[in-house]
């Protein structure tokens, strides 16, 4: 998750290392997935807007592709500076709510802006006084929560108009936390999730059922026609269309196979003849939780107090309140981390996890293909039940060949 | 005939809809802390200190007008659009500013009100704390036209000020001759002390209150010749009353050649001269002035916070709906209340940051009034003429000066 208070002003640079600019505005899309399309970036001799596509990396500086190129503004391309930052919410009714104090974007699998932030907490980001405002209130034995109001809370229409606009009046607002904010297509209807899914370029499609919840990829495959559903099948990976349809019960399963394209049938069967072991008798238990609020040195501090080396670590697998998994973080990106930040601000939102359906085969391709030394195993709930680890793995697989 | 009778009936009642934000505004310029100044300059430079009311109405009216024009087009409040066009580090700075400054003044208004209760031999400690929630509540409780009704006739108090004038039979040829032809030696104690007037009445605060207060009117662009107009009869009227209270003054306190330092020894002072009941009626004023001041002060302060932070703000709102607001507006009273109840508290000291931060704060907001006032995005066909942005400029370029010297004027105690 990056916050635009964090973003703006960061130095740009080409890839032979050449500072570019600053940037200091993004263009996005004024639709219900408000895609980011555009970094715009002050030079000494005026300003350029380079497509997200050609952004190579983000960390202390922005890094451009090679030979990156240049455009111009869209009919409907809104600027998050001009258009969202800064700006009065107001309710349906016309009410004045609060105003926007930052931007939250979510920069996995593509960038898209994830809602606003309406807290205190955005405020001091501004003033760069965010951490020095968490340590002071941690002090007094409390925290700050940041107050998140999630996309879909906001009219994209009336962006364009000038206006920051809710669907709903001020008392049915609904502020998430930040590590909910992510997932913001799990809480629409299957209906508004389709029409998202249609406006959507192929490529991203692909990825946004890839990145749904279990439930989630079941209630749209048991929705939409099956027709329509194969043709997602098709595009999407093998490993993962098994996998979803390995949720489904068998009647539907029969419905959407015959429309599938051959070359994905044939992938599909295969696979789906691996499915007869259970996955569940390779899980186990041991693995590392921590609140989605917790303190990266926290984390770190009880990792050395309550673990043992028996089995090792290798992820913090990041759950909320009711025991969902939400995110999670490697060792490394742990170590990276001041002290201070809270897990949610750097875990990685959409987790690739299995179910207990899944065949060990692919949960094997998955590790290979997302380089993943242990999966998390998940049920429709997204609640985490256990981890399957690659050693387990390989030697089950192993044992079934000999 | 009848048909130019409805015509103008029409139109006197427009302009009766539309009155309130101007002359609200510039008359509590003449607020507690005015009434102080204006004492304190007409007693020590009687008739002199008058040639400066005819420029100073001149600058309120320009700048009053365009800061209501800005709330007015743009249908939002000052504070609004330097949020929304310079972004959170500016707003912060600007509302801490705005903040100070206005407690300050909020301080020198309850001691104003302080001082005139006791004027009265009313106990501070007990009518003054009984005064303010007085006010709190009212204001909470009530909508904006019973708010601004209740504003209306506290203006109207300061009706006191002519019958005292008069009662001081002062010099009226010399005194009307003397806005025009100036006379006497112009010293450095002369431009502080008139600095110092044009300051308490061309002020931080009234340029945010005039704006949020037209926007909360919802005056609409077809009625802009109406505030225009409403807004320079306001700066006239003001300036009028503070004639008429240097009139009172110079006529007695000057001409006798005693010395006053603020509004409540001047009230005692005019006695004497003028008779016991010129004296209450100075007083009546400026119990009146400090209740007006104090309360539009803090509200100003609510007013801007509500802005630039986007929560509801608006006098027609409830207490529970604009909570922030109404808190924002309580913790200014309540620390003016502990701060001048204060046994030993330096209201020197007070007077002199408060000048100082105003002094600061004006030119900048000038300049934010300058940057909207011309902004074609904002204000379409309404920006402003050359005159006025030459007014703008150059009042600026003044009251930076004047701030200057009055900061000077008070260290080293011209």
């Amino acid at each position: 998750m990056l916050y635009f208070a964090e973003l703006a002003g960061k130095y740009v640079t080409s890839s032979d290392g050449k500072t570019i600019g600053r940037l200091t505005d993004f263009a996005f899309l004024a639709t219900d997935q408000p895609l980011i399309t555009k970094l715009r970036i002050d030079t000494r001799v005026g300003h350029i807007l380079v497509p997200i596509s050609n952004m190579r990396s983000i960390n202390g500086t922005i890094t451009l592709t090679p030979g990156f190129e240049t455009s111009g503004v869209s009919d409907n391309e809104l600027s998050v500076k001009i258009h969202l930052l800064d700006q009065q919410i107001i309710d349906i009714k016309g009410n004045k709510v609060v105003r926007v104090n930052d931007v939250v974007i979510q920069d996995k699998p593509y960038f898209v802006i994830a809602g606003v932030d309406v807290g205190v907490l955005g405020i001091a980001r501004w003033l760069k006084l965010e951490q020095a405002l968490n340590r002071l209130v941690s002090g007094f034995g409390t925290s700050l929560r940041s107050d998140f109001l999630p996309w879909e809370n906001i009219q994209p229409l009336e962006l364009s108009r000038g206006k920051v606009q809710l669907k709903h009046e001020e008392g049915k607002l609904t502020k998430l936390a930040p590590e909910d904010l992510a997932d913001h297509l799990e809480r629409l209807s299957v209906k508004n999730l389709t029409k998202i899914l249609d406006l959507l370029p192929n490529e991203y499609e692909t990825e946004v059922i890839q990145n749904l919840n279990v439930s989630r990829q079941r209630e749209l495959l048991r929705n939409i026609n099956p027709k329509h559903a194969a043709a997602i099948l098709s595009r999407i990976d093998p490993d993962e269309a098994v996998d979803i349809l390995l949720t489904l019960s068998e009647r539907r399963r029969n419905l959407i196979t015959p429309f599938l394209t051959d070359e994905a049938k044939s992938h599909i069967d295969y696979l789906l003849n691996l499915s007869k072991t259970d996955i569940g008798n390779l899980a186990t238990t041991d693995f590392f939780c921590a609140d989605p609020e917790e303190t990266a040195g926290n984390v770190r501090r009880r990792m050395k107090r309550d673990t043992t080396l028996a089995t090792p670590l290798t992820y913090v697998f990041v759950t909320n309140k009711k025991k969902e998994l939400v995110g999670v973080c490697n060792l490394h990106e742990l170590l990276l981390q001041d002290m201070d930040v809270p897990m949610y601000k750097f875990m990685i939102p959409n987790v690739v996890a299995v179910y207990l359906t899944t065949p060990p085969e692919i949960a094997m391709k998955k590790m290979v293909k997302y380089k993943i030394y242990s999966l998390p195993i998940i049920n429709d709930k997204r609640q985490l039940l256990g981890i399957v680890t690659i050693d387990d793995l390989a030697e089950a697989m192993q044992e079934k060949q000999t | 005939m009848r048909e130019l009778f409805h015509q103008w009936k029409h139109r006197i009642l427009i302009a009766l809809a539309i009155v309130g934000p101007g002359l609200i505004t510039a008359v509590a310029d003449n607020d507690a802390a005015g009434v102080s100044t204006y004492s304190m300059a007409a007693a020590t430079f009687g008739y002199q200190i008058f040639i400066i009311l005819i420029p100073m109405t001149i600058l309120l009216a320009i700048t009053q007008e365009i800061g209501a024009r800005i709330a007015i087009v743009a249908e939002k409040g000052l504070a609004d659009l330097i949020r929304e066009r310079y972004g959170v580090r500016i707003a912060l700075i600007m509302y801490g500013l705005l903040f100070f400054v206005n407690l300050a003044v909020v301080i020198m208004d309850v001691a104003g009100l302080k001082a005139a209760l006791s004027l009265f031999g009313l106990n501070p400690t007990v009518f003054l704390p009984a005064i303010i929630v007085g006010l709190y509540l009212f204001v909470v409780l009530s909508s904006y036209s019973i708010v601004e009704r209740f504003f209306l006739v506290l203006v109207a108090f300061y009706g006191t000020y002519v019958l005292s004038a008069f009662m001081a039979k002062p010099d009226w040829a010399t005194a009307t001759s003397s806005l025009i032809i100036p006379h006497g030696q112009i010293t450095p104690r002369f431009l502080y002390v008139s600095i110092a007037v044009l300051g308490t009445t061309i002020t931080a605060w009234g340029q945010f209150f005039i704006n949020s207060y037209v926007k909360d009117k919802h005056v609409t662009t077809e009625h802009l010749k109406y505030n225009r107009a409403e807004i320079y009869l306001g700066a006239i009227v003001t300036d009028t009353l503070t004639f008429f209270m240097m009139v009172a003054v110079a006529a007695t306190i000057f001409a006798n050649k005693i010395i006053v330092t603020d509004a409540a020894q001047a009230a005692i002072a005019i006695r004497p001269f003028a008779g016991n009941f010129a004296g209450i009626l100075f007083g009546v004023g400026l119990l009146f002035a400090g209740m007006l001041g104090c309360v539009i002060v803090a509200l100003t302060t609510a007013y801007a916070f509500s802005e630039f932070f986007g929560y509801s703000g608006s006098l027609d709102e409830t207490f529970r709906k604009s909570r922030l607001f109404y808190t924002t507006l309580l913790i200014q009273l309540v620390i003016g209340t502990i701060v001048a109840l204060m046994p030993n508290i330096s209201l020197f000291a007070i007077t002199l940051a408060a000048n100082f931060v105003n002094g600061a704060i004006l030119p900048v907001i000038f300049y934010f009034l300058y940057e909207f006032a011309n902004n074609e995005a904002i204000m379409g066909t309404h920006t402003n003429n050359k005159i006025q942005n030459w007014l703008l400029a150059g009042s600026a370029i003044v009251i930076i000066f004047a701030s200057l010297v009055g900061l000077l004027g008070q260290i080293f105690g011209w």
